[in-house]
């Protein structure tokens, strides 16, 4: 347990220690923020729920940013070496495995609180909207925990595989894409049942859960996608071991 | 301490280690020696449980490298051949995560890490950020961080590789106190260091031992004659005809430089030919200024054995 402690400190130190966290913070709630009113100012005169909006550009920008800070996580490891220093001492995968998760997710949480704050801005400038529907609010965050969870523990596992952090990242931004849509490329099948589009459709989900309906089976969904990439990520790590 | 037993390690079609075996006992100093891709880092490697071996049994202290790896990894310090650290970290907080790593905590760690800082020499740059240190300082926060758990034994893929005079000197006193109580297997180029440090040398190439033993004695199994040189004024012929003479003197074979002439006498073993020369030279009235046996060492044993393995 202390050794989890120790590499997730490292892996946030790793962060916040160089001036890259904050610049990230900035430009992430620049481009997060600027979708969201590009997309409120081209839908002026529908009815839009607009804290949907908002969680959905954020979502957008998230896929970007869970795979630029997974990318390094464990290539960086391989190709400067320092993968040997760290197997060699008294560790085991799943420590190491779960301490590099947790210091990555907390950065990412940290980079989009300020984005996901920015909603009682837009609500004080809205007229005679200045109360935040905390249902949509709690909706919003929890899905938006959910999805950083599964993206950054599949940009985990992509990130062991290669030693090369722009494969990495590029790949990782590629699969999450594929899920985004998921739901629409299964929907052009013709008899695709509509249930399972939905089901499948992440953006639905963001809908949702951004209404405050928060709905167990995606969050079931996603939490043990999530266990299952760490799982074999500790596997994958335990096989150069064996291999 | 260590002990390997028919050790294999491929690497697809290429055999990286070869069928080894060694022993090494508690407190020994051993060097490994060989020529680049002999495999050296490879047995390194799966000694420090960081690679699996293909087939054959290592076992360290007791504990098999692949099963007991957690106890193998707490009772040793490895410093790998390149030295991989964290360069955005500063050297005291890079020695404080590998202490917590390694099991220690509260006040024991914090002296532990002053003491490898103070005997690795890395007071002046502890507030440093390891990426701006020069090649020598990094190798000793390598050094420092493997050995801050006051590891049983040490193993070392060449420590003293990119270090200047001063530098090596102080690591080889480091090691050599180590030594004392501590097992260490270390790897190098340097012949002379190892000669020096080192109580037993293993040459591998190719994946296999070729040589092993004290550094004298592996000097007095080549094969070969030992030389006796001599400088001598006199007629050339004579001098070698009456050298020849000598029982002991297979051969002798001379140079002129200037006035003397160098003569070089291959000998049998264990013959001491040196004062029987001197009775030759003295009774003819010849000069001599030079009587010397030709001293062999550690990089002749290395040559010989590695380079007749790659010729055959």
């Amino acid at each position: 347990m202390r050794n989890f402690f120790a590499i997730w400190r490292r892996e946030l130190a790793a962060c916040f220690l160089s001036p890259i966290a904050y610049v990230t913070m900035v430009f992430f709630l620049i481009a997060a923020n600027s979708t969201f009113i590009v997309g409120a100012i081209k839908n002026v005169g529908n009815s839009v729920f607009l804290v949907s909006l908002l969680f959905a550009s954020i979502i957008m920008w998230l896929t970007v940013l869970v795979s630029i800070v997974s990318m390094r996580l464990f290539a960086e490891e391989i190709r400067s070496g320092t993968i040997e220093m760290l197997m060699t001492a008294p560790v085991t995968e799943a420590e190491v495995v779960l301490g590099k998760y947790a210091g990555a997710m907390t950065f990412v949480l940290f980079v989009i609180a300020p984005a996901v704050a920015s909603i009682y801005i837009f609500a004080a400038m809205g007229p005679g909207q200045d109360i935040v529907d905390s249902g949509a609010l709690t909706g919003g965050c929890v899905i938006i925990f959910l999805i950083a969870a599964f993206c950054m523990s599949l940009g985990l596992v992509v990130s062991l595989l290669t030693r090369s952090q722009i494969i990495a990242a590029i790949s990782c931004l590629c699969l999450i894409w594929l899920m985004l849509f998921l739901g629409n490329i299964v929907s052009a099948i013709p008899f695709a049942p509509p249930k399972l589009v939905t089901f499948l459709s992440l953006l639905s989900h963001v809908e949702d859960f951004a209404r405050g309906s928060i709905d167990t089976r995606p969050v079931v969904l996603y939490l043990s996608a999530t266990a299952f990439m760490l799982f074999t990520a500790v596997r994958i790590l335990e096989s150069r071991r064996w291999k | 301490m260590i002990s390997v037993e028919n050790l294999t390690k491929r690497f697809g079609r290429v055999t990286a280690v070869d069928n080894l075996s060694f022993e090494v006992k508690a407190g020994e100093i051993v060097g490994f020696l060989g020529p680049n891709g002999a495999g050296k880092t490879t047995t390194m490697r799966v000694l420090s449980c960081f690679l699996p071996a293909t087939g054959g049994k290592v076992t360290i202290g007791g504990y098999d490298v692949f099963r007991e790896s957690i106890e193998i990894r707490k009772r040793t310090g490895y410093l790998p051949e390149n030295v991989p650290l964290y360069m955005d970290m500063r050297v005291i907080e890079y020695l404080n995560f590998r202490a917590v790593l390694k099991g220690l905590a509260g006040r024991k760690k914090r002296q532990r890490v002053a003491e490898v800082i103070e005997t690795c020499g890395l007071a002046e740059v502890k507030r440093s950020v390891i990426g701006r240190l020069s090649k020598g300082f990094k190798q000793r926060v390598g050094l420092a961080d493997s050995l801050v758990h006051e590891p049983e034994l040490l193993i070392l893929d060449e420590p003293t590789i990119g270090l200047d005079p001063n530098q090596i000197r102080h690591i080889r006193d480091l090691i050599k106190g180590f030594g004392r109580n501590h097992t260490v297997l270390l790897s190098s180029h340097i012949l002379p260091e190892v000669e020096m440090i080192c109580d037993r040398v293993l040459i591998m190439n190719k994946g296999k031992i070729v040589a092993s033993g004290t550094p004298g004695t592996l000097v007095g199994v080549l094969r070969g004659n030992p030389r006796v040189i001599a400088e001598i004024s006199g007629a050339p012929d004579k001098v070698q005809a009456s050298l020849e003479k000598i029982p002991g003197v297979v051969k002798v074979s001379f140079e002129s430089v200037g006035e003397w002439n160098r003569y070089t006498c291959d000998c049998l073993k264990d013959a001491d030919v040196k004062p029987e020369i001197f009775r030759v030279i003295s009774s003819n009235g010849w000069l001599m200024r030079v009587l010397v046996a030709e001293k062999r060492n550690l990089e002749d044993v290395f040559v010989e054995v590695t380079m007749e393995e790659t010729e055959s």
